[in-house]
């Protein structure tokens, strides 16, 4: 847990770090782990399957692509995911995945690897599909085709895209990488309809998250139009407002902040 | 869990303050029971028995909960957590006890103008087919007029 002060007019408070999946100690791992295998253990609502199936499958599909929401929707989606990750272990964070690093790797390899260190099998390699889940009775797991990692997006990429000022610019540029990389990953993670299923959509989405988060610091005051703000993202109860501020959501890509008041007064 | 409350007085209304509305406010009703009717006297003796009535003198209104019922989902489903992140920002969880309210501005009218000054409230619960239910439960009870 990091203490944090997002702001120099608020107190310190307790924010949850979302870490590199390739800066995670052996024991982070393991509690990401035994999360998912938790939550995968529960059939009602509050599990793995009914989380994933808020996306895609079983209907209705309530991801949001291609549109204003993209951002916030899944900013709201993997927060509320990852509550309930935190009723099962508390404290445990979801990762991201930086696709721009790290290529000649391929997949990092604590999704990749059939078997954890300890020689169980590894949750985050691959899930089941719930039977309402699935686009095809006979894709029971969910399952991946990667095998070209050069195709993973560049640095360079990332930065250009970093650099647009206009909201829907910035998202619409960074909606399309983010599709690539579905689409690279393959298998289950290449269709809508059923890609969270694929324990490694929480780890891409975090990076699109973190990106965003990256985006937003760089350019404080651009954002959505105000009349998107206080849009509901259904089904969650949540507006586009509420995302804006990862701090206030608990969370944070930065290991440590200290903020204190400067020269201006009130 | 009861299936029969009975509160301490009540004060009324003084006969001097108006009042257009009357209501009786149950806090932090558990509903995660079987559904009952609570059905409320107000002003009756000691002797009140369950089977008084919807035509008993002292019947001011019933107070309906729609109950959860049995828990449809794995252990823990229906455990309403002790407490919660301050960045937690989901739902309240569907067992939250809830506050209900129940008008009864005819019987307290009744009761102000037959001088009375104090009342208690009985709550018999009734489940479907009548049966004594031990389903009831709650924080607190207050009476509240609107002038």
């Amino acid at each position: 847990m990091t203490v944090a002060s997002p702001s120099p007019t608020r107190a310190p408070v307790h924010l949850r770090h979302r870490r590199s999946v390739r800066r995670l100690s052996e024991g982070q791992l393991a509690d990401l782990r035994q999360a998912i295998v938790l939550a995968q253990g529960i059939k009602d609502d509050r599990g793995y399957q009914y989380w994933a199936g808020i996306h895609g499958l079983p209907l209705p599909v309530s991801c949001k692509h291609g549109s204003p929401f993209f951002l916030p929707w899944h900013r709201a989606y993997l927060y509320f995911f990852e509550k309930e990750l935190q009723d099962r272990l508390p404290g445990v964070t979801q990762p991201w995945w930086d696709w721009t690093q790290n290529h000649a790797e391929g997949l990092p390899a604590a999704y990749s690897r059939a078997r954890t260190a300890a020689g169980t099998k590894n949750p985050l390699a691959s899930s089941p599909i719930q039977r309402a889940g699935r686009r095809d009775p006979k894709e029971t797991r969910t399952w991946r085709q990667f095998n070209r990692a050069s195709r993973l997006p560049a640095s360079a990429e990332v930065e250009a895209v970093l650099e647009n000022r206009d909201y829907f610019t910035f998202q619409n540029q960074l909606e399309n990488i983010h599709n690539g990389v579905h689409g690279e990953v393959g298998g289950t993670m290449g269709d809508i309809s059923v890609a969270a299923y694929d324990p490694i959509f929480w780890a891409h989405h975090c990076t699109i998250d973190r990106l965003w988060y990256l985006w937003q610091l760089d350019h404080p005051g651009a954002q959505l139009p105000r009349a998107y703000l206080d849009t509901a993202l259904a089904p969650f109860p949540m507006t586009v407002r509420q995302t804006l501020d990862i701090t206030a959501l608990g969370y944070d890509y930065a290991a440590a902040t200290a903020a204190v008041p400067g020269t201006r007064r009130g | 869990m009861v299936d029969r409350y009975r509160s301490k007085p009540l004060e009324l209304p003084a006969p001097e303050h108006h009042f257009e509305r009357a209501d009786l406010a149950f806090y932090d009703v558990d509903h995660s029971g079987p559904s009952f009717e609570g059905r409320i006297y107000i002003g009756a003796g000691r002797g009140l028995k369950r089977d008084a009535g919807l035509d008993h003198p002292a019947y001011a209104g019933s107070l309906y909960v729609f109950g959860h019922g049995s828990c449809h989902g794995d252990p823990g489903h229906c455990d309403i957590p002790e407490e919660r992140d301050p960045f937690d920002y989901r739902l309240p969880h569907h067992l939250e006890p809830a506050p209900r309210i129940v008008t009864v501005t005819a019987a307290i009218e009744r009761l102000v103008e037959a001088g009375k000054a104090k009342a208690s409230v009985d709550v018999f619960v009734h489940g479907p087919e009548g049966e004594p239910l031990k389903t009831l439960d709650f924080s607190r009870l207050r009476l509240l007029t609107y002038a």
